[in-house]
Order: structure tokens, then sequence, then C-alpha cells
């Protein structure tokens, strides 16, 4: 109740703002349309119900974007090309395989960072300049030269999603693997364990708080990307193809909707990784 | 379902024929929609079928520039407009006309009448929105032509890069947008925006139309005979398919509508959409009019300071198979 | 094929320089410590180079590096005009728009544990709305010109910045605050003197993530409606036109703001917080 309360009363207070900017806002289009059809506009009350009620919003009432969410994920089959639950699924599946691969790569990275020193002044600086590239510029050609090589659909999605979610993980691994202080060091020197058993017995153990904590960063980045990968294969199918098409066709409820439905996602996603957290630290022994 | 069986026939099909289908692969210039209903009625009416054809459609966007998928060899055959394809010839990029189904441009700026805006010497100073990615070339051809500039000085017109959608008109951030007469055009209408309080220049009124939709390969798999013979098979099936949604349209925008995975489009707007490239469409046969080629070419290399092509292109078409395909 | 070879050649023999640097004293110093990372980028470079020109990938797939640098030199102006609109007037104003209003609500809500456990889960739901969705409703409110872009970036930058400052007000000890209290400080000189000099840290941090993200939003703005001028605008145009060069001219050139900017963050935090056991080596 001490943590539901005030984010009860925040989101409260938010959708009534938001209303009222939603009647701001979409009261231009009610007038302009008015002065056209040569009548008097409307007064508060019919003002207000034909500002959220819009069917082409400047910003679409709460209650609208509601609508439409519930009507494209539980109002429709979920096979149905126009369910959100579809075009999640495939959102969903290219973040997960990207996002595999991403923490793969990124834990690899930093083994290697930590072990080598010609790896660690190299890799870093760059890996820093890497994530300063536009993904939305690169992502077409990577999709291109993916497609010459017969590699289409999820594969392709899901590299520029690792793209996306390495990085993180190579910071937070970094620091992780770095964490235990010198007396932990000295203290696995004099048992004779090598630089591999304090790697296994010491370092990975305690870089686990720190992983957790850029999964979660990696896999919000990973659903990113695989919105952005989305756009230049014809944005066909999948929650960024939904945003565009809304946006191409000038649908703005159906932009807030799927909006919200990869926000949703997004939230899930982490919400996971925080269970695996805890389950995983409570068995290490390092519950807080 | 369909795809499934349809899957299966061609299976059994391919089993119990001699050779087994050959395979195409097609780019689209942008999203599934009527716009290429020649194609999808092709397929789903087994016209590429019966030319021994199994053809794949690959559906464009934004961000998908067919020039650059051909040239990743990502498709046999792709559709785009001849200016952006004479364009990419000069960078280096070999591709040849081999069919022109659209014979008309549905190219048109379409302008708030509240703006002031009422014939095309009224644009200066205003606010124009234009597609970029290949489509803005006849647009700054013509605003060449009327010897206004487009760099936003005083006297000339301010240019902003238009989303996907006619916002900037209905929001009255630009005086003008550029639409296409199937598309774009009915979505400022069905925003609620009145034609009477519209004015929209055609570009082919204004004489500054290029050709739009062809079909482009690349050279040296044309100089392949069996490649060749695969495209006037391609070719011959795609223009059945085009006279056939000339003549069917509802039929063709309901085809359109099966194969959308987005499932964003709807009856309405692809039963216009088709109404309109019907118009379009018609008066070709598939093959290049070299006039209306010269035309093009013309308008493209009259740039000014700025043109699109500097050279006349050398074998940007040929003829070669659409003879074989329309006898 | 002699060109990859020598490529990979090449790559073998900058990876045993790196190594050797690596393990000499030439590291201990910062020059050396840049000859690194400066090797790997040469070699990535010439690698790039060779391959492409060895294997004949066309230019409008992958242009070697020669094409782009070629590319850079005759678009100077056009580069810096697109700098200008998008690095300047739409991330940079965003940015410091965005940062300062996370610092201000930071400290709005810094006495109230009830507003902050009510707005930093909504804050994260906002934080991950994915920037392709927020790009054309921005437009859609803001114009076409660098307001919306600027709209962009504050919305991306707000919250990071908001939780590290949240974080970074409660970072001060315990102690510290008591004895703030015995010399009978009211709120206020308490949280300049003490708690903000303290959270500065924590800041800096949320500061730096928030400046590779500035860039990033600035151009995946323009993607959505532009002036034609900007880069995010000159990336989407080119591929159209098959600019693959200025693609990647555009692609070096951000880049290289984005991480000229984090190292001015950096820079001054390195100023600021002289102080911290992070700064020490």
């Amino acid at each position: 109740m001490n943590r539901i309360l005030p984010v009860l009363t925040v989101v409260l207070v938010i959708v009534a703002l938001w209303y009222v900017a939603a009647v701001g806002m979409n009261r231009a289009w009610v007038y302009d349309q008015a002065s056209r059809a040569g009548v008097e506009p409307p007064g508060l009350g019919g003002l207000i119900t034909a500002t959220i009620n819009q069917e082409r919003p400047v910003l679409p009432a709460p209650h609208q974007v509601a609508a439409e969410l519930w009507k494209s994920t539980v109002g429709m089959a979920v096979t149905s090309k126009r369910s959100l639950i579809y075009h999640g699924w495939i959102t969903v599946s290219a973040t997960l395989l990207g996002f595999a691969m991403g923490t793969v790569l990124g834990v690899v990275l930093a083994v290697g960072i930590i072990h080598n020193r010609a790896m660690d002044l190299s890799v870093m600086p760059w890996a820093i300049a890497s994530q300063t590239i536009p993904i939305l510029a690169i992502a077409p050609m990577i999709i291109v030269v993916l497609n010459s090589v017969g590699l289409q659909g999820l594969v392709p999605k899901a590299i520029i999603s690792a793209y996306l979610s390495f990085f993180p993980v190579v910071v937070g691994m970094v620091k992780g693997l770095r964490s235990p202080d010198q007396m932990q060091l000295d203290l696995l020197k004099t048992y004779n364990a090598g630089d591999a058993a304090a790697f296994w017995k010491l370092r990975l153990p305690a870089s686990v708080p720190y992983l957790f904590a850029s999964l979660k960063v990696g896999i919000a980045a990973s659903l990113v990307g695989a919105i952005v990968g989305e756009l230049p294969t014809g944005a066909v199918a999948g929650l960024g193809a939904r945003l565009l098409s809304g946006s191409y066709y000038g649908q703005t409820v159906q932009i807030w909707a799927a909006l919200f439905a990869a926000a949703i996602v997004a939230a899930g996603l982490v919400a996971l990784i925080g269970v695996a957290e805890r389950g995983a630290l409570k068995r290490m022994g390092m519950a807080r | 379902m369909k795809k499934l069986l349809t899957g299966a026939m061609l299976a059994l099909m391919a089993g119990g024929a001699a050779q087994a289908a050959d395979d195409v692969t097609l780019q689209l210039k942008w999203v599934t929609q009527a716009q290429f209903a020649g194609y999808y009625v092709a397929q789903a009416k087994g016209f590429y079928e019966e030319e021994g054809l199994n053809v794949t459609i690959l559906p464009g966007g934004p961000d998908v520039a067919p020039t650059q998928v051909i040239a990743g060899g990502g498709a046999d055959v792709v559709i785009d407009w001849m200016p952006s394809a004479l364009a990419a010839r000069e960078k280096g990029l070999a591709l040849v006309n081999i069919a022109q189904p659209f014979k008309s441009s549905g190219m048109m700026l379409t302008c708030l009448k509240e703006s002031g805006v009422a014939s095309p010497a009224d644009f200066a100073d205003k606010t124009l929105g234009v597609w970029f990615g290949g489509n803005e070339y006849p647009f700054l051809n013509w605003m060449n032509k009327l010897g206004l500039k487009t760099d936003g000085s005083a006297g000339g017109v301010t240019v902003l890069k238009q989303g996907f959608n006619v916002d900037p008109l209905l929001q009255k951030q630009a005086a003008c947008v550029s639409t296409m007469t199937y598309n774009e055009y009915w979505q400022v209408i069905d925003a609620g925006v009145a034609p009477e309080d519209l004015v929209v220049f055609k570009y082919e009124d204004e004489g500054v139309a290029t050709l739009e939709d062809g079909l482009y390969v690349m050279e040296d798999k044309l100089a392949d005979p069996a490649f060749a013979e695969k495209m006037v098979k391609f070719v011959r099936a795609s223009m059945k398919g085009w006279k056939y949604a000339e003549a069917n349209p509802d039929e063709a925008a309901m085809i359109v509508l099966d194969n959308d995975a987005t499932g964003a489009q709807t009856e309405l707007h692809q039963k216009r959409m088709m109404g309109e490239i019907a118009k379009l469409t018609a008066g070709s046969n598939g093959a290049l009019d070299p006039a209306d080629y010269d035309r093009t070419v013309a308008a493209l290399m009259s740039g000014g300071s700025d043109p699109v092509i500097t050279k006349a292109p050398e074998g940007a078409w040929t003829h070669a198979i659409t003879d074989l395909a329309l006898q | 094929m002699t060109l990859v070879v020598l490529s990979l050649m090449f790559w073998a023999g900058a990876w045993v320089l790196n190594v050797g640097l690596a393990q000499s004293a030439v590291t201990r110093s910062r020059a050396g410590r840049l000859l690194v990372p400066a090797i790997f980028g040469i070699t990535v470079l010439v690698v790039w180079e060779g391959m492409v020109r060895g294997l004949g990938v066309s230019p409008v797939i992958l242009p070697p590096p020669s094409a782009v640098a070629a590319r850079i030199a005759v678009s100077l102006p056009t580069l810096w005009a697109d700098f200008l609109q998008t690095a300047v007037k739409g991330a940079l104003l965003g940015y410091l728009i965005g940062c300062g209003a996370a610092v201000l609500t930071a400290i709005a809500i810094d006495r109230s544990p009830f507003l902050q456990r009510g707005l930093l889960p909504v804050g994260n739901f906002v934080a991950a709305l994915p920037i392709v969705g927020i790009a054309p409703i921005m437009v859609m409110w803001f114009g076409f010109d660098w307001q919306s872009k600027a709209a962009v970036v504050v919305v991306m930058v707000f919250f990071p910045v908001l939780v590290n400052t949240v974080a970074g007000l409660a970072a001060s000890d315990r102690m510290q605050r008591d004895l703030m209290a015995t010399w009978s400080a009211s709120y206020w000189q308490g949280l300049f003197k003490l708690r903000l000099p303290a959270a500065m840290p924590f800041i800096f941090n949320g500061l730096k993530i928030a400046s590779t993200l500035a860039l990033i939003g600035a151009i995946v703005a323009e993607f959505f409606g532009s002036p034609i001028v900007g880069m995010g605008f000159r990336i989407n145009a080119s591929i159209g036109q098959l600019a693959l060069d200025m693609i990647w001219a555009e692609i070096a050139v951000a880049a290289l703001a984005g991480s000229a900017f984090y190292g001015l963050v950096a820079l001054i935090e390195r100023g600021v917080t002289f102080w911290h056991p992070s700064q020490r080596h």
C-alpha cells in the first residue's frame, strides 16, 4: 500500500492534466470544422465532448488510448494482423534473441578487457564511440548487407538489438568483475589460486549484481533496437511497423496505443529480469 | 491459410511438372497497397504460376531504397521511379528499365486555399512539403522551372521534408504538401478537409511530370539469356495482372488487402486507390514509350545548377523484354 | 585478393604492436594510453578499406573510408550547417533544458518521499517509450524546425538525470547531515553546501549518459519531418539518393560530436568532483 498509493496519486494527477491538455490541443480542429461548416463553435460542454472523442486528435484522450489498447489486444484474435499481441510477439522475439547475443558478446568483451591490457585500452573508447553512431542511419545498411548473404527477417533485427544492448553489459560487467577489493584478491593468492580460479570463484560471483543492473538497461535498449530494425525491413510487422503505419495514415490513437504497448512490454521485460535477479541473489546469499 | 493451400498446390504442381518453378523476387517501392495491385493480382490469380514462376513480393517502406536492395542482391527486379533509377545509374548502379506499366504521373502539390495559393506564382515565400528518398527530383525540377530558389531565401520557397503523412497541411505548418492522386490526397479529404478548401496542382498539367513506377533490373543480369527469359515471363504475367486489375478494381483492392501484413489498410482506402491507379496505368501496355523517356530525361537534366543527372543516360532502358512479352 | 590478405596481415601486426605497447611503460603516460585505441581505430579503417576494395564491394552498399574522407573534404559547409542545426540547436538546447528541468524537479520532490515514490516508477514507464514513437508526436506538436527535436531530446534526457539526481541527493552520509544540523544550517543551506555537492558524482553520471542520448535523439527526430538541413535529414535523403559516402560522412561527424560532447562533460566532471575516489587515478 505504501508503494502503490504514491504511484496511483501521481498517475491520477497526470491523467487529469492529460484530459485538460487534450481539450486544449484538440480544440483548434473543432473551431476549424465549425467555421468551415459555417456554424457557431460549441460551448464548453460540447467542446469537451468533441475534443476528447476526435478521430484524428492532436492529443488522444486517455480513454481513447485505453480503448484502442483493449481492442487491439483482448478484443481480437491473437493471430489477427491487427492484433498488438501478434505484432508485440514479433518484436519481442527479435528483442530476446538480440538481447541474448548482446549479453554474450558483452560478457566476453568484459572478460577480455579484464584480463588483457591491450583490449582494456583499445576496446573501451571505441565501444563508447560506437554508441554515438545513430543506429537509425546504419540499420538500413546492415539489413541490406545481411539480406544479400541470405539472412532475413529475425536475425538482422536481432543483430541491431545486440548492437544496442552489448554496451551496457560491457560497462556493467567490467565494473563488476573489478569490484572485489584487494583484500579478497590477496586472500585467493594465499590459496595459490590462479587467474582462472580467481575469475570463477571470486570475480564472476561478485559481478552478478552489476550484471543484473546492466541487463535491465540492456533489455530496454534491445527492445528499442528491435523496433528500429523493423523500419528498414519494410515496416511490415512488429510494434515498430505498427507505430510507423499509424504515423503514416495519421491514426494518432493507433500510434499512442502502439507506443504504450511497447512501454508495457519493456516494463514487463525489465520486471522479469528483476524477478530473476531477486531469485539469483537470494540463492547466492547476496540478497539485500 | 490461403497461402498454405496455394503453397501446397504449387508444391504438388512442381512435383508433377517437368521443371521446377523459377524463383523471382520483386521489391516494391512502398508498403503493400493498391499502387502495386497488378503484381498481387497476378500472384493471386495464378498468372505467375501459368508462366512457371514462383514470385516473392517484398513490400517496401520508409528506409527501404529499392535501388539499394537490388544492389545488395536482395531482389531480382525492383519497382522504382525513373528519376531515382537514372540518378542511381549515373552513380554506377547499372539499372535498366524493362517495363513501364505507369503511363501517367500521379504526383501533385495540394495546397490549402486559405494559405493564399491560387497559382504556381503564389508559391514564393511559402512553405512547401516534399518527400525525399528519391521523390524530390520532380519537385526540384519544377521549382527550377519556375525560377524559385529552394533554400528558404526571400522570394523563394521554404522546403520541408515531410514525413509519411499529411499532418503538415492539416496542422498548417506548410501551405502545400506533396501528395499522390491515389493516396495522400485522399488522406487529406478523409481528415475532414473539403475539396473546395483545397487547390491542387498536378505535375502532368504543369508539364513537369516524370515517369513513375517502372520495372528495373541490373544490366549484367539481363545479359544472361535464362534471366532475360524469366523476365519476359514475369512482365507478361504482370501486365496481364495489371489489365485485370484495371478491369476489376474492387476485386484487385480485396486481393491487396489480403496481402497486407500490417493490418493497417482499409477496404475503402484501397478501393479508392485502385480506382485512381487504374487512371495512371491506362494507356500503357507495359512497353516504355521513348517519347515519355526523352521528356523525363530532359526534365531531369534541366535542373540549372543542380541537375538530377548531368548527362543523357545510355542503355537505361530496353524494349527487348516487352517486345517478347507482348507478342 | 592481395588487398584482403594485406589488410589481414596489417591487423595481425597492429594487434601484436598494441599488446606490446599495452604491457610496456609507454602506457603509463596519458599520451601513451591514447596510442593504443588510436592504433586500434586506424587498424579498423585499414582493414575496412582493404576488404571493400579487395572483395570488390559495390560503393552503394559500403563505400571505402577513402571515399568517405573525400566526401567530407568537399562537403564541409554542408556538414557544418547540418551540425549547427542538429547538434547545437536541437541536441544541445534540448540537453540543457532537459537536464536543468530534471535537476530542478529532483530538488522540488526532495522534501516529499511520497512524491518520489510516485514519480519514479511513472518516470520509468515514460523512459521506456521508444523514441521512434515519441518523435512523430513531437513533430506534430512543435512543428518541423529545431523545437520538436529539442522536445524529443528533453523527453529522452529528463528521466536518467532525474533518477541520478534523486539518488545523489540521498548520497550524503547521516553523519555529514548531522554535522550541518549542529551548525544550525537551514534546509536550503544544507542543500547548497552539503547535499548538492555530494550529489555531483551521481548527477554527472546522469549527464554523461544523457550526452550520448541527446545527439541520437535529435538525429532520429529529424527522420520524421525536418527542414532541408540537419544531420538526420541528410542521412535520410542520402539513403534515397544512394549517397552512401555522405551517410558515412554524417555518421563520422555524429560520432565525433558525440564523443567530444561526452569528453567535455567528463572534463567538467573532473573539475567539479575532484574530491571523489573515482577521480583519483
